[in-house]
C-alpha cells in the first residue's frame, strides 16, 4: 500500500517539476539583457558581478569549466550562447585560429589602456586584438623557510641531493621540461630537438632528487611538512601559505613560465556589447585590484598595481622583479611540434 | 572443522576500501584546514561558507530538477519499453529494439556526450535544461528498462489472465494487478536512474547549455580553482541524505514485505 502512494506522491512532484522545467525554458518576456559568462569556478569576486549588473541594468550568468581542453571540445562542437569567455592564453591563439572569437572593438574599451605594458611585451595577443589579459600565475618554487637551507631561487635547486625525496615537481609535460629548458637559458617555448634533449637530461638528473611528479596533492604536502620544497603554481601557493606562514614563494633566477587567462568574446555572442562593456568593467584599476586581493590572481593592471594591499606587493614570486619578468615566458601552442614534448615526456616518465 | 578466515579477511578488506576514502572526506569536512593534510581543528566553517554560496546552491536545485524530470520520464518510457521487449521478444523488431535499447550501456560516454552535442546543434535546439534532461533519459531508459525486463522475467502473467477472467478491464488489471507486482523493480530502476542522472558529468558537460551548470560541472570545476573542503561539506550533506532516503527505503519495503505475509 505505502509503496502506491509513494508512487503517486513521486507523480505528483513530477508533474510539479515538469511544469517548473517547462516555465523556465519557455520564460524570458522583455527581461533585461542577460550576459553568459563562462569562465573557470571562483574566479571573480561576487561583488564585482552585483555591481556590474546594477550599473548596466543586467543581469550576468556564469557557467563553469575545468578545463581548457574540454571547454574548446564542447564550443568547437557547435554550443553556443556564451558570450565572454576566459581561456588561458595558448587556448586563445587556438580558438582564434578556429575563427571562434569576435575582434574587439577598442573604442568600447577605454580602460585597456591600463594594462600593463610590461606583460604586453611578453604576451600571445600583443595588440589586444581578440583577448585582453585577465589573471596572471607564474609557475615557480615554494619551500618551507625553516626546513631549507641556504634557499637560491633558481631551478637548479632540484640538484640539492640533501633534499632528495622531499621535493616535487608539476606533472605537465610543458611546466616542468619548460623549467629545464629556462634553467639551460633557453626558451621554454623551443622546438630545437638538441635544447630537448639537453633539458631532458636535466630533468631526468632532477628526477632522480624527487618524490614525485604531481599537480594537486603537493599544496597539501607542503601545507603539512611532507615536502620541502615545490615547483608550483602562485596562485594556489598564495592559498597554502594563508595556512602555513613557514612556506615561501620565489621565482627562479632564470625565469619561469607565467600563464595567463584571458578575457575573450565568443563569435556568436548575442551581447556583444555588453561583453564589451564587462571586459572594459573588468580592466578599471579599481575594481581590478579588488578582484586580485579577492581571488588572489594578479591582473596585469598597470594603474592597479599602486591600490593592491601589501600581501601581493610584496611577495617577490608573484609580483615579479622587471629583470625576472622579463625573462619569463607564456606558454605558446605548439601545434604539430607539441609531439616533440610528449617524446621527451614520455622518456622522463619511463627513464631512470 | 575450522572454518578459514580468507573470507573475511576479504570483506574486511573490500569494507575498508570502499568506506575509507568516504570516512576521510566526512573528517575532513570538519577539518579546519583548507588542505587535507594536517588536522588544525575542529570547525564548522566550510559548512557556514556553503550556506553563503549561491552558485552551488543554483548548481544543486539543477541537479534535482532534472534528476526527477528525468526519473519520471525514463520510468514511463523504459518500462513500457521493457514490457514490449517481453512480450514480443520473439520477433525480428524487437530483438532489434532490445539492441537498441542496450547500446547505450556499451558506447563510451564521451561519445554520446559529443554525438548528441551535435545533434542538438543541427536541431538548433537551445541548449539548456531541457536538452540535459533528453540527453540523461537516453540512457537512463536502458537501465530502467533491463531492470524491468528482468523483473518481468519472473512474473506470472497467468494472474493477469485471472484478473481479466474475473472481469478487470485491461487498464485495471494493468493498475491494480501489474504495476504493484512490479513496484520493487520500477523503484529499483528509478533510484538507478536518478543516481546515474546526479551523477553525470562528461555528457551533461557536453549538452548543457548557458544557465544550466549542474553540481557535477560546478564540483568538477571548483577543484581547480575553488575551495576543495566546501566540496568535502556538500558531499557529507549529500551522503547523510543518501543514508537516510536508503534508510526510510529499506524501512518503508519492510513493512511491505510485512503486509504482504499476513
Amino acid at each position: 500500500m505505502k509503496i502506491r502512494t509513494f508512487l503517486r506522491f513521486a507523480l505528483g512532484i513530477s508533474v510539479v517539476v515538469a511544469g517548473l522545467l517547462a516555465a523556465s525554458c519557455g520564460g524570458g518576456s522583455k527581461a533585461p539583457a542577460v550576459l553568459h559568462i563562462y569562465t573557470w569556478s571562483d574566479y571573480v569576486k561576487p561583488e564585482l558581478i552585483t555591481r556590474f549588473e546594477t550599473e548596466n541594468n543586467c543581469k550576468v550568468v556564469i557557467d563553469t569549466f575545468d578545463s581548457n581542453e574540454a571547454m574548446y571540445a564542447k564550443l568547437k562542437a557547435g554550443a553556443s550562447g556564451y558570450d565572454v569567455i576566459t581561456p588561458t592564453s595558448y587556448m586563445v591563439s587556438l580558438m582564434q585560429s578556429q575563427g571562434m572569437l569576435l575582434p574587439l572593438n577598442h573604442d568600447l574599451l577605454p580602460n585597456i589602456s591600463h594594462v600593463d605594458p610590461e606583460y604586453l611585451a611578453i604576451a600571445l595577443d600583443k595588440t589586444m586584438a581578440y583577448s585582453v589579459p585577465y589573471m596572471l600565475t607564474n609557475t615557480g618554487i615554494a619551500y618551507l623557510k625553516s626546513k631549507v637551507a641556504n634557499f637560491e631561487p633558481t631551478w637548479a635547486m632540484f640538484d640539492r641531493s640533501d633534499l632528495k625525496g622531499r621535493m616535487v615537481m608539476l606533472n605537465d609535460m610543458r611546466e616542468t621540461i619548460g623549467a629545464a629548458l629556462k634553467f639551460l637559458g633557453y626558451s621554454l617555448n623551443s622546438t630545437n630537438p638538441d635544447e630537448l634533449s639537453k633539458a631532458k637530461d636535466v630533468v631526468l638528473r632532477w628526477k632522480a632528487n624527487l618524490a614525485k611528479f604531481e599537480n594537486e596533492q603537493y599544496k597539501t604536502g607542503i601545507a603539512s611538512g611532507e615536502f620541502l620544497l615545490v615547483h608550483g603554481y602562485s596562485g594556489d601557493i598564495l592559498q597554502v601559505q594563508a595556512e602555513n606562514a613557514d612556506i615561501a614563494f620565489a621565482m627562479p633566477r632564470e625565469g619561469g613560465v607565467i600563464s595567463c587567462d584571458d578575457l575573450v568574446i565568443a563569435k556568436s555572442s548575442k551581447e556583444a556589447k555588453l561583453a564589451h562593456a564587462y571586459i572594459n568593467f573588468m580592466q578599471d584599476p579599481n575594481v581590478a585590484a579588488e578582484n586580485s586581493e579577492f581571488i588572489q590572481y594578479l591582473c596585469p593592471n598597470r594603474d592597479a598595481y599602486p591600490l593592491l594591499n601589501e600581501s601581493i606587493r610584496g611577495n617577490a614570486g608573484i609580483f615579479l622583479a622587471p629583470e625576472i619578468k622579463a625573462k619569463c615566458e607564456i606558454l605558446a601552442d605548439l601545434g604539430e611540434k607539441n609531439a616533440l614534448y610528449v617524446k621527451v615526456w614520455d622518456e622522463i616518465k619511463a627513464g631512470k | 572443522m575450522k572454518r578459514s578466515r580468507f573470507p573475511y579477511i576479504v570483506t574486511g578488506a573490500v569494507l575498508v576500501f570502499f568506506y575509507l576514502p568516504i570516512l576521510i572526506l566526512v573528517v575532513d569536512s570538519f577539518n579546519a584546514s583548507r588542505f587535507g593534510g594536517a588536522w588544525r581543528g575542529f570547525s564548522f566553517k566550510w559548512y557556514v561558507r556553503l550556506f553563503h554560496e549561491p552558485a552551488i546552491w543554483t548548481a544543486a536545485r539543477n541537479t534535482l530538477f532534472i534528476a526527477l524530470f528525468v526519473t519520471f520520464v525514463s520510468l514511463i518510457l523504459g518500462t513500457t519499453s521493457a514490457l514490449a521487449l517481453h512480450r514480443f521478444a520473439k520477433t525480428r523488431l524487437q530483438r532489434f529494439h532490445y539492441t537498441l535499447i542496450y547500446t547505450p550501456l556499451v558506447v563510451p560516454e564521451i561519445l554520446m556526450g559529443i554525438s548528441l552535442l551535435m545533434a542538438f546543434v543541427a536541431a538548433g535546439v537551445r541548449l539548456g535544461m531541457l536538452t540535459i534532461v533528453l540527453a540523461h533519459v537516453t540512457f537512463c531508459i536502458s537501465y530502467v528498462a533491463l531492470v524491468v525486463l528482468g523483473r518481468l522475467q519472473d512474473f506470472d502473467f497467468t494472474i493477469i489472465e485471472a484478473a481479466r477472467d474475473l472481469g478487470a478491464s485491461s487498464w485495471m488489471a494493468t493498475r491494480r494487478v501489474l504495476i504493484p507486482m512490479l513496484a520493487p523493480g520500477l523503484a529499483a530502476a528509478g533510484l538507478i536512474a536518478f543516481t546515474l542522472s546526479v551523477d553525470d558529468f562528461v555528457i551533461t558537460f557536453f549538452v548543457a547549455g548557458p544557465g544550466a551548470t549542474t553540481l557535477p560541472i560546478r564540483v568538477y570545476s571548483m577543484i581547480k580553482h575553488g575551495a576543495t573542503p566546501l566540496i568535502n561539506a556538500l558531499s557529507t550533506l549529500l551522503l547523510a541524505l543518501t543514508f537516510t532516503t536508503v534508510f526510510v527505503s529499506q524501512r518503508l519495503s519492510k513493512s511491505v514485505a510485512l503486509e504482504g505475509g499476513q
